[in-house]
C-alpha cells in the first residue's frame, strides 16, 4: 500500500508568475515521458517480474516517480498562481486556461491528455526492463528541453535534479538486465520467458 | 570513427577505470543490452550535496551544459530532512542492485537512524508528516497549513 508523505523529495520554491513555462512543463506531468506515465508503467511492470531484484527496483523507482509527479505539480501550480487576468491571457496558456483554469490536469504541452499509450508493459523481462532504458533516456532529454526553454532559476534548480535521477534510474535499470540475465539461460536468454514459463 | 585500442582490454581496465567507470563482463552473450554495473564502494557526496546534485555518487553525475553547476539548496529543518531521506532512497535503490556492498548497508544503517531522529525533531517543531503521526498532536494537525505545494515567499519553513 501506500502511505502519503506531506512533503516534496526535493524543494519547489517558485517566486516568479510564468503561465508560459507552466504550458510546456506540465508535459511532465501527463505527457509521453512525463512523471504519470513514468509511475504507472514501473508500478504495472513489476507484477510479471520473477526475480525479487526486479521486483524491488520497479517498486522503489516507480514510487520514488510518483514524488517526481507531485514535484511538477507543485512547480505548475507556482508558476500560475496569483495570475493577472492579462498572464491568462498569455499565446500558448490561454488554451489551456480555457478548459483548466489553474487546475493542474495531465496533459501533454501539445494539449493531447495523458494516455497509457505512451508506455508499455509487455510482461517479458528484457522487454520491459529495455523500454525503462529508453523512458528513461526520453524523460532525460525532456529535461535537457525544458532547460533550454526556461530563464527561471527557482525552477531550474528543481529541473537539474529530476534530469539527474533519470541518469541514475538508467544505470539501475541497466544493473537490473545483467542481474536478471545471471538468472536466465546462459546460452540463449531468448530460449524462455521467465515470467511466463515456469 | 572506431580505432583500435593499443593495450589489451584487462590493462586498459586498471589503467583508466576510475569512480565514473563500471565494470562489464568479459564474455558476454550477444543481442542484450550492457550498462556498466557500477563498482563496488563508489565515492559518495555527503547527504547535502547528494541532495543539491541529485544524486548520491559523484561517478553518476552527469549534468546537461545549459544548468551543469549544483543547485545552493538553503539549509532549512525541512531540507535538512529532504536531503536525510534522499540518501536513503538513493542507497536503497543502489542496494537493490548491490546486495552485497557492506559498507553501503552500514551506510544505510547510519542515516536510517539520523533519518529517525531528524523526522521526530521536525515533527515535534512544525507537525506531522505522516497521517498516523497526528496522534502526537494534541488536535488534529494533519490539515495544518502549508500543504507540500503551498511554498510561500517568506512564510516557509
Amino acid at each position: 500500500m501506500f502511505i502519503y508523505e506531506k512533503k516534496l523529495q526535493y524543494p519547489v520554491r517558485i517566486k516568479n508568475c510564468d503561465p508560459k513555462l507552466a504550458s510546456v512543463i506540465i508535459s511532465q506531468y501527463g505527457g509521453p515521458d512525463g512523471e504519470l506515465g513514468a509511475s504507472l508503467r514501473y508500478l504495472s511492470q513489476r507484477y510479471a517480474m520473477p526475480y525479487p531484484e526486479l521486483k524491488g527496483l520497479l517498486t522503489d523507482i516507480g514510487t520514488e516517480e510518483l514524488g517526481h509527479l507531485e514535484m511538477i505539480g507543485a512547480i505548475v501550480h507556482q508558476l500560475t498562481r496569483k495570475l493577472t487576468d492579462e498572464q491568462a491571457r498569455t499565446a500558448g496558456f490561454d488554451t489551456y486556461f480555457v478548459d483548466r483554469t489553474t487546475g493542474v490536469y495531465p496533459t501533454a504541452a501539445s494539449g493531447f491528455p495523458y494516455s497509457a499509450a505512451s508506455m508499455a508493459v509487455k510482461g517479458d523481462v528484457i522487454a520491459d526492463l529495455t523500454e525503462d532504458l529508453a523512458a528513461e533516456q526520453k524523460a532525460r532529454v525532456t529535461y535537457d528541453n525544458i532547460l533550454r526553454l526556461s530563464d527561471d532559476p527557482d525552477v531550474n534548480d528543481v529541473i537539474r535534479f529530476l534530469r539527474e535521477r533519470e541518469v541514475v534510474h538508467f544505470q539501475r535499470f541497466g544493473e537490473a538486465i545483467a542481474l536478471a540475465k545471471d538468472k536466465m539461460d546462459q546460452k540463449n536468454v531468448y530460449y524462455v520467458n521467465p515470467a511466463f514459463d515456469k | 570513427m572506431y580505432t583500435k585500442p593499443d593495450k589489451p582490454a584487462e590493462d586498459m581496465d586498471a589503467a583508466v577505470c576510475g569512480d565514473a567507470c563500471g565494470t562489464m563482463p568479459a564474455c558476454a552473450p550477444l543481442a542484450v543490452p550492457y550498462v556498466p554495473f557500477q563498482q563496488k564502494e563508489p565515492k559518495k557526496y555527503d547527504h547535502t550535496e547528494a541532495l543539491e546534485n541529485g544524486t548520491l555518487f559523484p561517478g553518476l553525475n552527469l549534468p546537461f551544459h545549459l544548468k551543469a553547476k549544483a543547485a545552493n539548496v538553503p539549509m532549512t529543518p525541512l531540507s535538512e530532512l529532504q536531503a536525510l531521506e534522499f540518501v536513503l532512497v538513493e542507497l536503497g535503490l543502489y542496494l537493490d542492485t548491490h546486495q552485497d556492498d557492506a559498507q553501503a548497508m552500514e551506510l544505510y544503517r547510519q542515516y536510517a537512524a539520523l533519518e529517525k531522529e531528524g523526522r521526530a525533531r521536525y515533527e515535534a517543531a512544525y507537525g506531522p508528516i505522516t497521517q498516523a503521526a497526528t496522534a502526537q498532536s494534541k488536535s488534529w494537525a494533519w490539515l495544518k497549513d502549508p500543504w507540500p505545494w503551498n511554498y510561500q515567499e517568506g512564510g516557509d519553513k
